[in-house]
């Protein structure tokens, strides 16, 4: 740093000249992430609010119409349909996709070789949602791969029509959708069952705990921190889901296997109505931006230390 | 009981490959021997070359596979270089509020792309980058920016600030200390996310279906879902081929960045 000598007031004024040439460097290299985020993130969410209150095909002007595409949403039989589809999706994948990645996880814990025993269930995780759709539907259409099984074996559900009868539709493309995303929840509660600590786990043991009660009493309320993330990460996921719906039955048939997400899309770019669209949009980013509070909290946090 | 938890693994790791067996045997038989009365049974893999090249050329696969490369390497890469100077920003430099522009950043990755779609398509129509390869690549890197600038963020506030004091008294501008010290210091950090992101980028789909049209701007996995919606023509063989190869490179490319792969989703969930 500069040496102050027996002539302060130049080297102050020097100083405070290179704290300002310091806060322009700082800011220059903020700038481009933040005008990024701003001009195609922001913006655009703040112009999507402001198109939910109007009525917009894409020609012409939006007209200002206030709350009616939110009525028209609530009302549409079809987008509450959504709704519910949604809702199931979230349930869905908290009990299947996370129970088993949970499972899994212990199971593997302290293994040799964990590696390989998890990486089949990983190895979806790096397949796209649409590639996950095609192979699901060719197994799951009318007298695909499944059905065959099921007659070889003459077993039940033989004559389901698994694509096309709701609610069947939705609980079939949750099992596709905890084909592509058990593993990685494997994986997430594996990091966390390492870093529980030894001497509570040792402790117990001494006491003589294990199996089913060391689980409960011990590893369940250890993992609590882990659980929270895999929890939010999996909730604020399946209400986003798209591309293993639009892979498997594009909503349909008719519209009764439709998520918001896919509502949205369709609303906007296939029916052309933007005000909709929007609504459903938001009515989205609500409950997700409500969803994410949940595990937001514990990333934001410890970022306030500085 | 380790025998009992291995058989477990086993069985179910099992079940959990029949859908890629599936996938495999079926996308290598020729259109002529397919039929659903033996999708179980494996015929010869003849049919496996030719199913590919169909669904390259006539599928538009070729197309898609190019333009997807272009914005799964492009994207991540300009990305994790502007959020690394994000995130060197907000933790070595003097900022002021370093945490509110760190949350502001970082809180545009909490709303679903959904918010987002139908602006940035009446704006790029406006701008004339819709349907165009820039426009794709932009979108992609706006999207890879704050978990960029979060995890360098979080990687850089591990570096000793006398690393940066150091440097500054050998005489070292900001813009030579973060290039020459701090990006090289966080070389597996940057790996993690370009890694992270790419994977992700290759396998968007709602983007490409919204920002383009042409086959040579749509991103492979939308050539993929206009293939499988209406069987564009094709047979199942073939579909279930265009499947298999948008989905090797992502696996190739998790298999041997494994390490890197948990270590960025490590990162990304904790701090």
């Amino acid at each position: 740093m500069t040496i102050t000598t027996g002539r302060p007031a130049p080297a102050t004024s020097h100083r405070r000249g290179r704290v300002r040439q310091e806060r322009l460097t700082a800011a220059a290299f903020l700038l481009p992430a933040l005008a990024l985020c701003v001009v195609l993130l922001y913006i655009p969410f703040v112009y999507t609010s402001y198109l939910s209150l109007t009525e917009f095909n894409g020609l012409g002007d939006p007209e200002f119409v206030g709350l009616d595409k939110y009525e028209e949403m609530f009302s549409d039989a079809r987008i509450l349909t959504s709704m519910v589809n949604t809702l199931i999706w979230v349930v869905g994948t908290l009990v299947l996709p996370v129970g088993l990645g949970l499972f899994i996880a212990v199971m593997v814990h302290g293994l040799r070789g964990s590696f390989w025993y998890r990486l089949p269930f990983l190895l979806p995780y790096a397949i796209s949602g649409i590639a996950v759709g095609v192979i699901f539907s060719f197994i799951l259409q009318t007298g695909g791969a499944l059905t065959q099984a099921l007659e070889l074996f003459g077993l039940p559900f033989a004559d389901a029509r698994w694509l096309l009868d709701w609610p069947l539709n939705t609980i079939v493309m949750i099992v596709a959708a905890t084909w592509q995303g058990a593993g990685v929840n494997a994986l997430l509660f594996s990091v966390g069952l390492q870093s529980i600590p030894k001497e509570p786990v040792e402790a117990a043991m001494v006491d003589g705990a294990k199996g089913w009660t060391m689980f409960r009493h011990i590893t369940w309320p250890m993992l609590a921190p882990m659980t929270t993330v895999v929890v939010g990460l999996s909730i604020v996921g399946s209400l986003k889901t798209f591309d293993i719906v639009w892979g498997m039955t594009q909503g349909g048939p008719g519209r009764v296997s439709e998520t918001l997400a896919i509502t949205m899309y369709k609303a906007s770019f296939m029916l052309n109505d933007y005000g909709l669209g929007a609504a459903v949009a938001l009515l989205l980013t609500v409950v997700t931006v409500t969803a994410s509070l949940l595990y937001l909290r514990r990333q934001l946090a410890p970022a306030k230390e500085f | 009981m380790q025998g009992l938890r291995k058989a477990v693994l086993v069985g179910l790791g099992l079940l959990w490959l029949v859908p890629i067996y599936l996938m495999v045997i079926n996308a290598a038989k020729v259109s002529a021997n397919y039929g659903n009365a033996t999708v179980w049974i494996p015929s010869d893999i003849s049919g496996l070359w030719e199913n590919i090249l169909v669904a390259l050329d006539r599928g538009r696969i070729a197309e898609g596979l190019l333009s997807t490369l272009i914005y799964s390497v492009m994207s991540p890469l300009i990305a994790v270089v502007i959020g690394a100077m994000a995130g060197f920003a907000i933790v070595a430099l003097k900022l002021r509020r370093p945490f509110f522009w760190f949350v502001l950043i970082f809180s545009s990755t909490v709303f679903p792309i959904q918010m987002v779609l139908m602006p940035l398509f009446i704006g790029y129509v406006e701008v004339g980058i819709f349907d165009s390869r820039l426009g794709m690549v932009l979108i992609y890197t706006v999207i890879a920016v704050p978990f960029s600038a979060f995890v360098l963020r979080n990687f850089f506030s591990g570096i000793a600030r006398q690393v940066y004091e150091a440097a500054e008294i050998d005489g070292a501008t900001p813009w030579r200390i973060f290039f020459r010290i701090y990006l090289p210091m966080s070389k597996s950090a940057l790996f993690a996310v370009f890694i992270l992101q790419a994977t992700f980028i290759w396998n968007d789909l709602l983007l490409g279906l919204s920002l383009s049209q042409s086959t040579d701007v749509r991103p492979v996995m939308t050539t993929l879902a206009a293939m499988q919606s209406t069987y564009g023509g094709s047979t199942m063989p073939v579909v279930l081929a265009g499947g298999l190869i948008v989905s090797i490179p992502t696996i190739v490319l998790f298999l041997a960045t494994q390490r890197y792969f948990s270590q960025g989703l490590a990162l990304g969930q904790y701090n």
